[in-house]
Formats: structure tokens, C-alpha cells, sequence
């Protein structure tokens, strides 16, 4: 018996003890195996349900992304900024104490600004 | 005048007789995917079974294999089904040994998680088969199985794949090559290593 032959031999033997312990196997596991062909099939005859169902895991993902920006979002966007009326005048005075510019002047005519406080808007404006 | 203005209408019967017809295929598809699964799955099975040696394991990668076979591939020619199968299955077997793995270096220090090798075996009364030969013909076959299983299991994991693709499943060299991703050389460089080994283990057993 040459090589080729003892080769061949053995590959008839690896064969038939391999052939023979799946035709060995239980009822049982033939029965899982059966089901789950079974389900495998089931999935080639409702294409239209696999197709439904791939899509659901990216929307789920999509709409978790989007609800997580919005909360993230949300504070900055919801406190838009607030002007109150009349706001206009206390920025002037803020500003006036930010500037540090000297207040002294203000002080030593108050006595011209209270009369030009009492004097009709005609004159104030220059016009009297 | 008039003809110009007349929109064509398409004929009734023709529309159903090419929805009956995709009826059909998809019925002769599902039909004959069904005929290659059954002739498959056991054999399938076993292969799993001796790679991962579990048995639920080794259902539940065959399941996965067969709904990836017909999920993705089942509108391919029939003829393409066995090496697509069979690389979708050792595929599958891969994942599991890598997760495996991972998981005996994460959990590996813990007590009790490694399981004993007899913790495994399932009843034994379970696995007797219903279509058997003959007692002793089995018993012999279960230890002729058992010494090429534990070759097998020396073997690095693409000649055990060569070996078991093209002599236990008789898969041709293109097959086999398109089956493991490789080239038809080093399917042929596999398998026969693999079967020098085996050949030298088993020789005076068998």
C-alpha cells in the first residue's frame, strides 16, 4: 500500500466516524435544530418586518442623540437676555461709576442743575 | 388627437403574474434553503461542537449562522450557499473562542470560574441516539471520534479548519478557499499539514 493509498484510507475513515456521530445525534438536538432552521426561514419570509426592524436600533439612536441635545441645550437657550424697561438709564449710570470719571463737578453746580431742572424742556433744550 | 392624449394603461394579468411569480421564487428560495439547511445543520452542529465543546454554545452559533445565511446571502445562487455557510459558521466559532478569552482573563481569577471539563457533560441518556446501528458499533465510533476529536484540537486552528472543510465536509480546494477567505495554495499548504499530523497521531489508533 502506497502513500496515496494509506492517505486515502485514512481520509475515508476521518469520513465515516465523523458521518456516523452526526447521524448519531440525540432527538433533542435535532429538534433545536429544526427550530432554529425554522427561525432562520421565517426571517427570509417576512422581508418587510426585517427590514422595519434593522431600522430601529439607528432611530432609537438617532432620537436618544437628539434628546440629549436638547437638554444640553436647553438652559442656555431658555434664559434669552433680559431688558427691563427704562434699563437704558441705569446702563448709563453704571457706567458712569465704571468709567471712575470725577463726580466733584456734579457736586459743586447743584444749585445750576436743580434751576435747570425747574426750567420748562424749551429752554433746557436751548430753543428759549 | 384623441390617441395623443390617451394615457398607455397597463394590462391587469401581466401585474398579477408578476406578483404570483415573486410569490413563487421567494417560496422556491425559502424551499430550497430549507433543503440545504436540513442537509447541513447537523453536520454543522458537530463542528461547532467540537470547536467550542458545549453544546448549547455550539446550537446557538449554527442558529446565528443560519439566520446570517438568510438574511444576507439567501438570494445568492444556491450553488454558493455551502462555503458562504461555512465561513459564516467558523466566523461565528471565532467570535466565540476570542470572547472566551477575553472573559477567562477578566473573571479567570475568580473562585469557581472555571468550570471542570465533567461539569460539562450533560446526561448521558440525553445523547443516545433514537436511529443508532448498534451498541457496540457506536461505542467504537464514539472513541474513534473522540481520539480524532482530541487530534483535531492540537491542530492550529486553519489546518483544523482545511482538514475539516474538505475531508469531513468533502468540500472541493475552491470551496474550501472561498469558505475560510483564503487562497486555493494555502488551503492546499493547510490540509496537507494537517493531515501529516493527523496521519502520525492517528495512524496506529485507528
Amino acid at each position: 500500500m502506497n502513500t496515496d493509498e494509506r492517505t486515502e484510507g485514512f481520509e475515508k475513515r476521518a469520513r465515516e466516524v465523523f458521518n456516523e456521530s452526526v447521524a448519531a445525534l440525540d432527538a433533542r438536538t435535532r429538534s433545536r435544530l429544526n427550530h432554529a432552521r425554522q427561525a432562520a426561514l421565517d426571517e427570509l419570509r417576512t422581508p418587510q418586518r426585517r427590514t422595519w426592524r434593522g431600522w430601529a436600533p439607528a432611530g432609537a439612536f438617532a432620537v436618544a442623540i437628539l434628546a440629549a441635545v436638547l437638554l444640553l441645550r436647553a438652559p442656555d437657550d431658555a434664559t434669552p437676555p433680559q431688558v427691563a424697561e427704562g434699563s437704558a438709564a441705569d446702563v448709563g449710570v453704571v457706567e458712569i461709576v465704571a468709567s471712575g470719571e470725577d463726580l466733584d463737578l456734579a457736586s459743586e453746580d447743584l444749585e445750576f442743575y436743580d434751576w435747570l431742572a425747574r426750567q420748562p424742556d424749551a429752554v433746557r433744550n436751548g430753543n428759549g | 388627437m384623441a390617441s395623443s392624449d390617451t394615457v398607455p394603461v397597463q394590462p391587469a394579468r401581466p401585474e398579477v403574474a408578476v406578483t404570483v411569480d415573486r410569490e413563487e421564487v421567494c417560496l422556491d428560495e425559502s424551499e430550497t434553503l430549507d433543503r440545504f439547511l436540513a442537509g447541513v445543520e447537523r453536520r454543522a452542529f458537530r463542528i461547532a461542537e467540537m470547536a467550542v465543546r458545549d453544546r448549547d454554545d455550539a446550537l446557538d452559533i449554527v442558529q446565528v449562522a443560519m439566520l446570517r445565511l438568510a438574511r444576507n446571502y439567501a438570494a445568492r445562487p444556491s450553488e454558493e450557499w455551502k462555503p458562504l455557510f461555512y465561513r459564516i459558521l467558523y466566523n461565528g466559532i471565532r467570535d466565540w473562542q476570542r470572547r472566551r478569552t477575553v472573559r477567562s482573563k477578566i473573571f479567570g481569577f475568580l473562585p469557581g470560574s472555571r468550570r471542570d471539563d465533567d461539569e460539562e457533560q450533560d446526561d448521558p441518556l440525553e445523547r443516545v441516539s433514537d436511529g443508532a446501528p448498534d451498541a457496540v458499533r457506536q461505542l467504537m465510533t464514539g472513541e474513534a471520534m473522540k481520539h480524532l476529536e482530541r487530534a483535531l484540537d492540537l491542530l492550529p486552528a486553519r489546518q483544523r479548519e482545511a482538514f475539516t472543510l474538505r475531508c469531513l465536509e468533502g468540500m472541493d480546494i475552491a470551496e474550501t478557499a472561498t469558505a475560510m477567505g483564503c487562497t486555493a495554495g494555502s488551503v492546499k499548504t493547510h490540509y496537507f499539514r494537517a493531515l501529516q499530523t493527523l496521519r502520525a497521531q492517528l495512524g496506529e489508533v485507528w
